[in-house]
Order: C-alpha cells, then structure tokens, then sequence
C-alpha cells in the first residue's frame, strides 16, 4: 500500500467519523425534542391555568377601575369625601395583583424548565449544581404527573459537577417520564441524591409496573421498547446512557422488581476525565 | 338583569343564585369569584377541597355547580356525579385546562353536563353559560313544584269524588 493510498484511506476515515458526529447530534437533538414532546400537553394545562386566571383578573381589574374613577368624580362633584366603596374596589384589585403574581411566577417556572432542556448552553462542559438540574426537570415533568404521581425528593449536598447540564436533564426527563408511564393510576416517584466520592449519585425510584427479566438485558440497547407505538422511540435509555457514560464518563445501572418498581442509578464523576470528555 | 329572570316571575321571589366552584388551583377560585362578584349578585361559594364542597351541597341548595376536571381527591367527572346525586337539578359545569376529548365525551354522557368549558376561560362566554345554567335550574325546580301542585290538586279531588259518592250511595 502506497503512501497516497493510506493518506486516501485516513481521509476517508475522517469523513465517516465526522459524518457519525454529525448523526449522533441529530439524535441527541431530537431526542431532546421528543422527551419535551411528550409532556407538551401536561405543560399546556400547567400553563393555561394561571393565563386562565391573569385574563380574568385583568378584565375584572379594568372593570373595577373605570367604576373607580367614576366613584371617584361623583365624589368630587359633590365635594364629598373619599366614597365608601372605593376602599372595598382598591381591596380586590390589591388581591388580584397579587393572584397575578403567583401566576406570573408560575409560568416563568415552567418556561425555566424548558430552558434547561432545550437549547441552554448547548455541548459545553460547565459548572453545574445536579439538585439544580433534577429540580427544573421535576418541573416539567410534574406537569405530566400532576396529581397521579406523587414526587418525594431527598436531596443531599452535592459539589458542582463538570456536565453539559441539558444532556443531564434530558437523562433525567427520559427516566421520570418512563417512571411515569410504568405507574398505571396512583403512584409515587423518589429522586435521592448523594455525594459517593468522586461521584455524585442520584436514584431515581417509582412504584410502577417493574420490568420484566427477559427485557432487562436489552433495555439499554437502542430501538428496544416495550411501549405502544406512538409512546416510546425505543432511543431514550440508549441515549441516556451514551450521555452517562459516553459524554460524561458516569455509570447508570438499575434495579428492578415485577410488580413493586424500579430504581435507576446514576453515578456523574464530579470531574471527569480528559479523555472521555472527548471520547 | 337578564331577559329571562325577568319572565319567571316565579324565580323573583326566591334568594339570590347560589354557585358552589370547585379548583384545587385556589388563583383560580381568586378569579372567578370577584369577577362573578362584580358582575353579579350571585351567592359564591367555593372550594379547595371535594369533600367540602359535597358536604356543602348535602346543606344548601345549590343552583350551578363549576368544577375543575384534574384534582387530587378524585376528578370532576366522579365529583359531579356525586353532586348529582344530591342534587339532581341543579346544573354541572365543567371547566378545565385538560383539552382531552376523551374526558369531555365522558363527562357530558356520565353526569348530563350542562356545559363543558376549556381554561384559559373567556369570562363573557363563561357568565352567560352560568346565567343560563341557573335558568335551567330554576326552570327545573318550578315544573318539579308544578308538578307537585297537579298531583296535590289531583289527590284532593280524587278524596272530593270519592266523598261525592260516598254522599250519594
């Protein structure tokens, strides 16, 4: 083999690699937008709620203000002191402001939490607070849970971790929204978090359905699903774990029982090595 | 005052409209409370809490009923068909942000819901379905009471023939 051949040969290489790089950032990308998809409709009740009641309140507020005004001419026509009623008007319109700011409060929660998953810092590696991440993420998906699964968190304290904090929280989202499909009516889903060393540990828990054995050596493998069609893409574990693992040089394990849960362990090195930083 | 109070002078006599609106979301009992309260003359009563509101409507008689679908003790499907059964006249309303077709097909065939609203809510639309929901209601009660009147009116002359040919045998 030439010289040129080999040259010929390792460009080629390069391309197909290149080209990988790009296909896997095209799956991490969508992978991002389906998890988010799936919740569209949990996250459009969350939001439509507190808009529902800042509409009403701004209607009743110009209302209520057009009849103070005219309460307030009447009284100076008849050179009257302040009228009565004014008060009790001034009154509401202090407590629906203060309605309005909850709501207002509430939404900027939801839309933080989307930020965190989508988009954010993009592939860098930064500084992040792992409580943070599970908690803009419970966020979101206790809009697909709401009243049917309760969430319990014991968070410990944790050092910052080196992570590109949307790729965990998409990790994150892809085990609380499969939490919350193995839970069929009532149940309840755990998040702990622990410092293990080098490590930081979270375990995610739920009381839902359990996986079976024959499907628990699978379940990270790509294409693999249990669900109906249209709910699951077979990709969510197999992403998540080449995130864990891949991007982030962690570990994710599980534990599983038929008819009692499952708890999925992961474990992010608090910083990680060089080497699979770039891997 | 609406047209329609107007012609059932018989509903002129009675106290104010009583509506009972259930939310677990208390900044929307917040909203809609002093938005009816300034729109109208309605007795409103509302609540967090299922359980309370059913124990209210074992007292009071209540003339609509507004409900929240998702809620934590059980869903405004299964509580209106509780509040059904303790009053079976008055109006169900349900107003949620869960747009499911589903729940809705489900809640009109299960508790005959008068009206099926979707949050966010248009407060106009939302008033005039409660003032019509309360003439159903009031309209309902006065046939019930009519009706009551004819079987009394019915019992008595019965009582008057038979004494009529008790007399005459």
């Amino acid at each position: 083999m030439t010289s040129r051949d080999t040259a010929a040969l390792e460009a080629e290489l390069e391309r197909l690699r290149e080209e990988l790089q790009t296909c896997r950032k095209q799956l991490l990308e969508a992978n991002e937008l389906s998890a988010v998809g799936r919740l569209v409709a949990g996250i459009v009740h969350e939001i439509n709620t507190p808009i529902g009641s800042i509409l009403s309140n701004n209607e009743v507020a110009i209302r209520s203000l057009e009849h103070l005004k005219a309460l307030l001419e009447e009284a100076r026509e008849q050179r009257a002191g302040p009228p009565p009623k004014a008060a009790k008007i001034v009154a509401t319109l202090m407590n629906l402001a203060a309605v309005d700011k909850i709501a207002c409060e509430r939404i900027v929660s939801i839309v933080r939490g989307l930020k965190t998953l989508v988009g954010g810092a993009g592939e860098e590696f930064v500084e992040a607070d792992v409580n943070a991440i599970l908690e803009d993420t419970l966020k979101l998906a206790r809009c697909e849970f709401r009243r049917r699964v309760e969430v319990e968190t014991r968070f410990g304290d944790l050092p910052k971790v080196q992570c590109i904090p949307n790729r965990l929280g998409q990790v994150f989202l892809n085990i609380f929204v499969n939490a919350g499909q193995a839970i069929q009516g009532q149940g309840k889903v755990v998040v702990q978090t622990e410092r293990e060393g080098d490590f930081v540990h979270v375990a995610i828990s739920d009381t839902g359905r359990g996986i079976a054995p024959k499907d628990r050596p699978r379940i990270f493998s790509s294409g693999f699903t249990t669900k109906p069609a249209g709910l699951g893409s077979g990709l969510g574990l197999a992403i998540s774990r080449d995130i864990i693992v891949g991007e982030h040089g962690g570990r994710i394990d599980f534990e599983s029982e038929v008819g009692q849960g499952t708890t999925f362990h992961i474990r992010i090195p608090i910083t990680p090595k060089t080497e699979e930083q770039q891997s | 005052m609406s047209e329609s109070e107007k012609v059932y002078s018989a509903a002129e006599s009675e106290p104010q409209p009583t509506i009972v609106i259930v939310d677990d979301e208390e900044m929307v009992l917040t909203s809609l409370s002093a938005y009816l309260t300034l729109e109208t003359d309605y007795n409103v009563v509302t609540f967090t809490d299922v359980d309370e509101a059913l124990a209210y409507l074992e007292e009071h008689p209540v003339d609509v009923v507004v409900s929240d679908y998702l809620m934590p003790k059980m869903d405004g499907i299964k509580f209106l068909a509780k509040a059904k059964e303790l009053q079976p006249e008055t109006s169900r309303v349900l107003l949620t942000g869960h747009a499911d077709k589903q729940s809705a097909i489900e809640a009109i065939n299960k508790v005959g819901l008068f009206q099926y609203i979707e949050k966010p809510w248009d407060n106009a639309a939302l008033l005039l379905v409660i003032r019509n929901a309360c003439d159903r209601t009031r309209l309902l009660r006065s046939l019930q009471s009519k009706i009551q009147q004819l079987d009394e009116a019915h019992a008595n002359l019965k009582s008057a023939q038979s004494q009529l040919i008790r007399a005459f045998l």
